[in-house]
């Protein structure tokens, strides 16, 4: 406190002027997102094209926004959609109250809901903002439907980027579990690597299992 | 009475209690505020120690002593331990070994959620299982009745659907079979588990290993919205809860109502919630148009032209107009009709039963009328009834437990074998049309019948008395219930179906009664006067309430004679029935579970029906709509809501004073009040009268009675139940097939008073010669009357 205290104010101005800028220019350039960024959801299937969905609604179950709405149904049993008695018949997700919080993901039994690294999802109706089953759910060959068109903007290359947190650790929650492959590979958004690094002693991130 | 049993006195985790002696542990302990897990144990079944979850320490000579709490009674002085680490261990290691095989597929599972075996899994399991190798496998689920599922990777053998099915349904039809491992619960081959109270099973099933085709992956538990009400199909009343999903309902659970229904409810009340969600509901006003045909009209509309055709049916003179229906509302929409009908329309002729139902005056004021919970404390039940088993089943399921598990004599009078017989201590068996022989003889107690009229002078005596069928006079009923009143400490319970009848005598809805058990000094026509008037046209028009005189009218093809025939008429219903399709101007009202109110069941208990859904279309209350059409011909009903129009019950109805709906909604209350009977400030006291109805002397008689499930509008507009009613046939005994020269399977045609039809033969040997018996409602409609001619087909 003194005399020179409204200039020394300025020093903390002069001193950002010599930093690194943190700002993107984001319409322009894209940054890389962290791993486990949570971007819109996907379905997911298994390699041989069975839907991952079992509609059990412990997505709907836990979702603290309420944005999910689920309904199973009996698998045909001349053509089943998923592997077992039910399957994901209703799959609604109103993005506009999702808070993308991941906690379906995190409930989901069967890795059946994953989300994306793709957040660009403007829609000038409410309804549109609305995503069913057919905007949720990758092809059979892993291509994700998303209902904006390809741009500047929307590199839907992002859509088979899956968030990362879920190998962190084993389905039975040991340590010693870390990096190994719990689960069936999935195919498109399924690709993720066993996440390594949580206890701390080498930080790989698990390339061999790619 | 019994005198109260000893108090014995014991001590759970340190804390002192008294229970009465003989209480088993496990309710001991939880009457003294401790919880015991436990899967097999079920408090209205006998206990098994299968699951042996419930283990607890007991303290004795050689110190502590794990045991199973629901097989061990207390004893003076027991000294319990419910949490130490022993009994936790063991609990542990108990559910280790049920989940070996269990095949943790919660997520499609429809117990997950409210699974007993998940939440005691997460509270006193182990975190992991030891047991790495391959789970036991099964085809899963497979079909074992139209409407439950087994699935027996899921099952933990607790024993509780065979303990039901065997102790307190009396359908044997499921066993367990195999040994060891390989352990499993399933039906006998070529043997459905057709059991008229499967669903129960559904219901107390611990885990997943039971469930319901109708609610087979419908919702979640987390999705279900629930409230408490009563069941709508019959007039026992059983306490449900109501769950929907979204606006849907979706099933209906039994609730523990100690006296009434105990927890279990029949398959039709279970699984016949179907009807609501029904795409044939009428969801908008219909007017019959300048070609004859019903068209979608506005609300206004519809009211004015129903206000214009029954003002000018009034105008021609008093007592021109009548009413039907009333039986399946609640108690306040049928004093709202009944203020309609007399008020607005300025007529007597108002009835809520069709012809096929006892005096208005019996159901309302008999005395001494017995109480369902009565069946506790007698010693002799008299059945001389409709088959309980295909009428009322939940009331079947009581008076079975008295005969078995109670031990009182059980006398079964009907014309033809009844579900009761196995467990009866005598059966009597008649022709319709010579009951009044029957009971004169009973009465009596000579020769064969010595030993019965013994059993019935063993009280206390309840006795279930209505009309075994279709072909027996009303007036024999009242005889016998004359007869039953004089037997030692005798109660009596007139029973009649459809589910609020009682309610609507007791609001009015009977020619010869008013609102409150009062007496009419006037009397109206009833049904059949009713509709003989429509057909001659001393009547100009008929108001329906939920009313279907064309199908459900003892003579169907009389009735909708009479219905072509009337002036001008308006149907309130839930469906397009072929009554309503008669009608001139058709209102759509709002159903079970949409509108709020209380219903009373046969032993005169009020009971509670909440709201859950919002109703199809533009569908109303019935009382707003008679309340409309009151203010459009210039009066009111004062029908404001059905909250101020129970309060007006209450005010008028000696009976039904402080019975109100807050009295109903909490407590005790919740159990139902039982409005008090003519001993209180009742003015109608009716003591039935030893009438002789002249007995029948024809070659061949007609018997005709209900089976459960039927072609009734309710059955039908769900998809579970219209598949479950059988094709009609006519039940002929040998003797008599014999002798018109008939084999099983044969065609006959069977010409009645109001109908024939043709219908195979089946034989039926519990049947008296000389009677034939069809069930009723299930397409064959042959008329009222006792008279039958039958001849083969060939």
């Amino acid at each position: 406190m003194g005399l020179f205290s409204p200039i020394a104010g300025f020093g903390v101005t002069l001193k950002q002027m010599f930093r690194k800028r943190v700002t993107a220019q984001y319409p322009k350039e894209k940054r890389v997102k962290p791993q486990r960024f949570h971007g819109r959801h996907v379905l997911n299937r298994y390699p041989d094209g069975m839907e991952k969905c079992i509609g059990c609604e412990l997505c709907a179950g836990i979702c603290p926004a309420r944005c999910i709405y689920v309904r199973g149904k009996e698998n045909p049993k001349d053509a089943p959609v998923s592997p077992g008695e039910r399957y994901g018949f209703v799959y609604e997700i109103n993005m506009l109250r999702c808070i993308f919080c991941a906690m379906c993901v995190e409930a989901c039994p069967t890795e059946a809901i994953t989300m994306t690294h793709l957040f660009e999802m403007s829609v000038t109706t409410r309804d549109d903002a609305i995503y069913t089953r057919s905007e949720l759910l990758m092809s059979p060959e892993g291509d994700v439907p998303h209902p904006q068109p390809p741009s500047k903007l929307i590199d839907l290359d992002e859509l088979k980027v899956a968030d990362g947190w879920m190998r962190a650790t084993a389905p039975a929650g040991r340590a010693a579990y870390e990096g190994v492959r719990g689960w069936t590979p999935t195919a498109g958004a399924g690709h993720r690597p066993p996440e390594r690094g949580q206890s701390g002693d080498d930080g790989a991130d698990g390339e061999e299992d790619a | 009475m019994p005198s109260q049993p000893d108090l014995v006195t014991f001590t759970v985790d340190g804390k002192e209690a008294q229970v009465p002696a003989g209480t088993l542990l496990i309710e001991a302990v939880k009457a003294a505020g401790v919880h015991i897990p436990h899967f097999c144990y079920h408090p209205r079944m006998k206990p098994v120690g299968m699951c042996r979850m419930c283990l607890v320490q007991v303290e004795g000579p050689r110190g502590m002593m794990l045991g199973t709490s629901c097989t061990m009674p207390v004893t003076e002085g027991m000294v319990v331990h419910t949490d130490t680490d022993t009994v936790a261990k063991a609990q542990e290691g108990v559910l280790e070994f049920l989940l070996l095989n269990h095949p943790l597929d919660c997520p499609v599972c429809d117990r997950g959620g409210e699974c007993p075996l998940q939440d005691q899994t997460m509270a006193a399991g182990p975190g992991e299982s030891r047991f790495v190798e391959e789970k036991r496998h099964y085809p899963k689920p497979i079909p074992i009745s139209d409407l439950v599922l087994l699935d027996r990777e899921r099952c933990i053998l607790c024993a509780r659907c065979t303990r039901f099915s065997d102790e307190i349904s009396g359908d044997p039809l499921i066993e367990f079979k195999d040994r060891g491992n390989a352990t499993q619960v399933n039906t006998f081959p070529d043997e459905p588990f057709a059991s008229y109270f499967s669903g129960n099973t559904v219901q107390i099933c611990p885990v997943g290993a039971l469930t319901a085709t109708p609610y087979r992956f419908r919702a979640r538990p987390w999705d279900l919205e629930a409230v408490e009400s009563t069941c709508p199909h019959c007039s026992v009343g059983c306490r449900i809860s109501v769950q929907a999903s979204r606006n849907e309902a979706l099933r209906f659970l039994g609730v523990d109502n100690g006296p009434v229904n105990q927890g279990w409810l029949c398959d039709k009340g279970r699984f016949g919630f179907e009807f609501l969600n029904s795409g044939d509901r009428l969801d908008t006003p219909l007017v019959r148009d300048e070609d004859g045909d019903l068209v979608e009209a506005s609300w206004a509309e519809a009211l004015d032209r129903a206000a214009a055709g029954l003002s000018a049916a009034a105008a021609e003179g008093p007592g021109r107009l009548a009413g039907l229906g009333g039986a399946r509302s609640t108690n306040e929409e049928a004093y709202a009709f009944g203020r309609f009908v007399r008020e607005t329309l300025g007529s007597n002729h108002l009835d809520a039963q069709l012809g096929d139902g006892l005096d208005p005056r019996v159901l309302a004021g008999i005395t001494p009328r017995a109480a369902i919970d009565d069946l506790e404390r007698a010693r002799t039940v008299l059945v001389w009834a409709p088959d309980l088993k295909e009428e009322l089943p939940v009331l079947y399921l009581r008076v079975r437990r008295a005969a078995t598990e109670l031990g009182a004599n059980l006398v079964v009078v009907h014309p033809r074998a009844t579900g009761l017989d196995p467990v009866a201590t005598h059966t009597l068996r008649y022709r319709p049309g010579a009951g009044t022989e029957m009971l004169r003889r009973l009465a009596d107690g000579s020769g064969d019948l010595a030993a019965v009229r013994a059993a019935l002078d063993e009280g206390p005596v309840v006795a279930i008395i209505g009309r075994p069928g279709l072909g027996d006079d009303p007036r024999l009923a009242e005889a016998v219930m004359a007869f039953a009143a004089g037997l030692p400490d005798a109660a009596v319970l007139p029973v009649t179906r459809r589910s609020n009848v009682y309610g609507a005598a007791d609001m009015g809805l009977a020619p010869t009664l008013l609102p409150g058990r009062v007496a009419n000094d006037a009397p109206g026509r009833d049904a059949a006067g009713i509709l003989e008037g429509l057909a001659s046209g001393d009547l100009g028009g008929l108001v329906l309430l939920g009313s279907d005189p064309a199908t459900d009218y003892v003579e169907p093809q009389q009735a909708a004679a009479a219905l072509d025939a009337a002036g001008f008429t308006v149907a309130i219903d839930l469906f397009l029935t072929p009554s309503a399709a008669k009608a001139d101007v058709v209102l759509p009202a709002l159903g079970f579970a949409e509108t709020e109110g209380t219903v009373t069941n046969l032993e005169g208990r009020v009971q509670k029906v909440n709201r859950l859904l919002p109703g199809p279309g533009s569908a109303r209350p019935a009382h707003e709509i008679l309340e409309d059409l009151a203010r459009r011909m210039g009066g009111s009903i004062g029908a404001a809501s059905a909250e101020a129009l129970a309060a007006e019950i209450a005010g008028t109805a000696p009976a039904y004073a402080g019975i109100t709906w807050e009295a109903l909604s909490w407590g005790a209350g919740r159990e139902g009040i039982v409005a008090p009977g003519p001993e209180g400030s009742q003015p109608l006291a009716v003591a039935p009268e030893d009438h002789a109805p002249p007995p029948a002397a024809r070659d061949l008689v007609l018997h005709q009675a209900r089976v459960l499930y039927d072609r009734g509008t309710l059955t039908q507009a769900g998809p579970s139940l219209a598949k479950l009613a059988k094709e009609p046939a006519a039940y002929v005994h040998p003797e008599d097939a014999t002798r018109f020269g008939i084999k099983a399977g044969a065609a006959v045609r069977l010409t009645g008073s109001g109908g024939s039809a043709e219908l195979p033969v089946v034989l039926d040997p519990s049947l008296v010669a000389g009677t034939v018996y069809v069930p009723l409602h299930l397409g064959a409609a042959l008329g009222a009357g006792l008279e039958i001619s039958m001849e083969a087909v060939t």
